[in-house]
């Protein structure tokens, strides 16, 4: 799993590679911690390569979440595979995030 | 050498001592036998002349009798006095003499003499008139004690050198007239020429006795020849003469025969001790052959152990064997009857194949356990590059064919699992058919018997295959466990480990082997192990997996889960439902955070099922509230979702504490 964030004018794009479950979880959460902090951005989740999430990478997206909204950022998730899909529609994250 | 000159010594003074008692003994018996036997022959003697003496004393007193009736007719006397002789046939002779004058037609000196003599060949008996200047009896003694003593009387003995010519002794007796006065003495010699006679007094053959008038006159005496030699004399005085007899036994003869017993004893003691020298030597050299024997033996048994621990190391005996292939449980026991065995199983994974057999060597101990050996080798080379089981028997059958001088063939059971697919590939080559347990049922494997390997180069083997379902099991056996005798010897059969074997239907193979194990020694209980026992249990079981309580080990479940070939559109669900169970436990179950995870898998046609089981503190994510997914992102909790995710994902979830462990059954409805 690796996390890698790119700034683009007044986006920030997170791109996560590979499997986001409870292990890769830790490292994840260090690695986004850049996004917490963004004020008035539009931050990018790309999930165009992640193949999995668990409920403690749902976590982190959930944070990542309740973050922007303090500093009036906005979040966007982007390309999520059928499985994940699944997941959020289960956990009621269809509806909380903007997911494109 | 030393300790076998004392044990001679010590024989031959045991042996000494057992002779000298038994010598003493018979010395004290023999002299107290020849005493007692003397001293009865002494009474028996005494008696015998007591009776002679009493006899002539009352032919005597007789004579003396009719002489006094007819005392005032002298001439008739010496006609009397025939008569007289005639009737005392132990009397020689008899005298009448009288006092001086007593008859006045007769001189100074009468004496009638009648005695006893042979004329021409005819004994007749002569009387004659001797008295007379020339035998003037009135000095002797015999006619004067008769005065003086007025009864019978006994003269000393003397030798009477004029009539009997031998030892007499002369009894006399007063003659009285009708006025009762003494007149005159009656007078007979008697002989003692039966006294050098008295068989019984010669107690022992070479004895002697002698006879002592009480004034010391020889009436028998001792031979000449008793000089210089030592005896043992008994004594006896007859208290009606006053005489002495003595019985005189040479100790030399009377010991004659103990001497020679002695002398026996001796010889045959000297034998014995010879043979109890010679018998010594011949043990010392027995005993030396046992020790150099027992050295020998202790050698051969010191290299049978090194032997028995090279067979044992021979054989897996780790187990579980594999911590990476929790789909097989695999259990094997081997015991031979003597240090070493015939008996063999092995077993090992090559990609991801199973490759086992049991073998049973014809016969037993060291050649049974060289082949075994061989086989075994055998069994591991061939395998290392041959998967088919037909193959493999073939190739093992041919080399061990080739040279098999000693015909020694071996019973093989062997098996080619592929453990991701449970397709068994096996031979049996003459071997017991292994029991199977499919159906929750124990039952005999179908097997085609083939022969044994090692007899038949070329032998076309054939082959069968069949699937083992996930919890089936197989259990391979060799004759020693049906064979097993008791002391009836009554086997313990098949039927016999069938019920064990379903008794224990659900259990481990190391506790199904162990139950059989425990089974056949208490039916066999004291008898003597007559051949070697194998048994090998293989478990085809559930896919299972252990995990450390560390987070870091959740991308192994995710292979685990991968490798367990379950549908792919319930790849992602099951991988997230177990994926945030297992963290649960994780993350609480072990607040020091060590631990173990496991996890099983089963499945059935209609659903798939996982078991995880931690030993942790009691948690039941069941009793979790349930998430609220309708809340606003703001209003939402950061956890609880994992929970959520498995009730979701899952048809059933249920959670059991068993144990002291935390059991949690997910169950996914395919």
């Amino acid at each position: 799993m690796t996390t890698t964030i790119n700034s683009n004018g007044n986006q920030l794009i997170a791109s996560f590679i590979g499997r986001l479950d409870t292990a890769a979880a830790i490292s994840t959460a260090e690695a986004v911690k850049p996004l917490m902090e963004a004020q008035e951005k539009e931050i990018i989740l790309d999930c165009s390569q992640l193949e999995y999430i668990s409920s403690s990478g749902l976590r982190i997206f959930l944070s990542i979440r309740k973050e922007a909204a303090q500093h009036n950022s906005k979040v966007i998730v982007k390309d999520i595979n059928a499985d994940i899909r699944q997941v959020f529609m289960m956990t009621g994250f269809l509806s909380l995030f903007d997911i494109q | 050498m030393v300790r076998r000159f004392w044990i001679l010594v010590l024989a031959a003074v045991v042996l000494e001592s057992i002779a000298c008692v038994q010598y003493i003994y018979s010395y004290y018996a023999i002299k107290h036998e020849a005493c007692e036997r003397a001293k009865c022959e002494l009474r028996a003697a005494e008696l015998e002349i007591d009776l002679v003496m009493c006899e002539q004393e009352h032919a005597l007193q007789m004579a003396v009798a009719l002489i006094e009736r007819y005392i005032d007719e002298p001439d008739s006397l010496a006609a009397m006095s025939r008569i007289m002789l005639q009737s005392m046939p132990n009397t020689s002779n008899l005298g009448l003499a009288f006092v001086s004058g007593y008859y006045n037609k007769k001189q100074h000196w009468f004496e009638i003499y009648t005695h006893r003599d042979t004329v021409d060949g005819k004994p007749t008996i002569i009387t004659r008139e001797i008295g007379g200047p020339n035998h003037d009896y009135f000095k002797d003694e015999w006619y004067q004690n008769a005065f003086l003593h007025d009864s019978c009387w006994w003269s000393e003995p003397y030798y009477d050198n004029s009539g009997a010519r031998s030892m007499v002794v002369t009894c006399s007796h007063p003659i009285r007239n009708k006025k009762g006065e003494i007149v005159g003495t009656a007078g007979i010699d008697v002989s003692l020429a039966y006294l050098a006679s008295m068989d019984n007094l010669q107690v022992f053959q070479d004895s002697y006795y002698s006879i002592q008038s009480s004034n010391g006159l020889d009436i028998v005496a001792l031979p000449d020849t008793t000089g210089g030699r030592k005896y043992l004399v008994f004594n006896e005085e007859i208290d009606a003469t006053g005489w002495h007899i003595a019985i005189v036994i040479p100790e030399d003869v009377l010991f004659a025969d103990l001497r020679k017993t002695g002398l026996v004893v001796l010889i045959l003691m000297l034998i014995g001790l010879g043979l109890v020298a010679f018998i010594l030597y011949r043990s010392a050299k027995n005993v030396q052959s046992i020790v150099s024997m027992t050295a020998k033996e202790e050698r051969m048994l010191g290299e049978l152990e090194i032997a028995r621990e090279i067979q044992n190391a021979m054989l897996p005996k780790v187990f579980p064997p594999f911590l990476d292939h929790t789909d097989l449980n695999i259990f094997g026991f081997v015991r031979p009857a003597k240090e070493i065995g015939g008996d063999l199983y092995d077993f090992y994974i090559r990609h991801d194949k199973l490759f086992f057999c049991v073998g049973d060597v014809s016969g037993k101990g060291i050649p049974a356990s060289l082949i075994m050996s061989m086989t075994r080798s055998l069994f591991r080379s061939v395998t290392a590059h041959e998967e088919r089981a037909e193959q493999i028997v073939s190739l093992m059958n041919d080399a061990l064919s080739e040279e098999n001088e000693l015909n020694m063939f071996i019973t093989l059971f062997l098996g080619v699992l592929d453990t991701k697919t449970g397709v068994l590939e096996y031979c049996n080559a003459g071997h017991n058919a292994p029991m199977l347990m499919a159906g929750g049922q124990w039952q005999r494997a179908e097997v085609i018997p083939n022969i044994p390997i090692g007899i038949d180069k070329g032998y076309p083997f054939k082959a069968q295959s069949m699937t083992l379902h996930p919890n089936e099991e197989l259990f391979i056996y060799t004759d020693g466990l049906t064979e097993a005798e008791n002391i009836n010897h009554e086997q313990f059969g098949e039927e016999r480990m069938l019920s064990s074997l379903q008794a224990m239907k659900y259990s481990t193979p190391r506790k199904l082997v162990e139950a059989m194990q425990k089974s056949v020694d208490t039916f066999v209980a004291e008898a003597p192990q007559s051949d070697d026992l194998t048994m090998l249990a293989i478990r085809y079981q559930l896919p299972a997996i252990v995990m450390r309580n560390d987070i870091q080990q959740i991308p192994t479940l995710a292979e685990w889960i991968d490798s367990l070939n379950i549908p792919m559109e319930l790849n992602m669900p099951v991988n997230l439902a177990l994926e945030e169970a297992v963290s649960n436990v994780m993350l609480y179950a072990y607040p020091d955070g060590h631990g173990f995870v496991f996890v099983e898998f089963a499945q059935t046609p209609a659903s798939i099922i996982f078991t995880i089981t931690d030993s942790g503190i009691p948690f039941d994510p069941t009793q979790k509230p349930e998430a609220d997914i309708s809340l606003s992102a703001e209003q939402r909790e950061i956890g609880g979702l994992g929970i959520h995710l498995v009730r979701k994902l899952m048809d059933e979830i249920r959670y059991e504490r068993i144990d002291n462990k935390n059991i949690l059954t997910l169950v996914k409805h395919v």
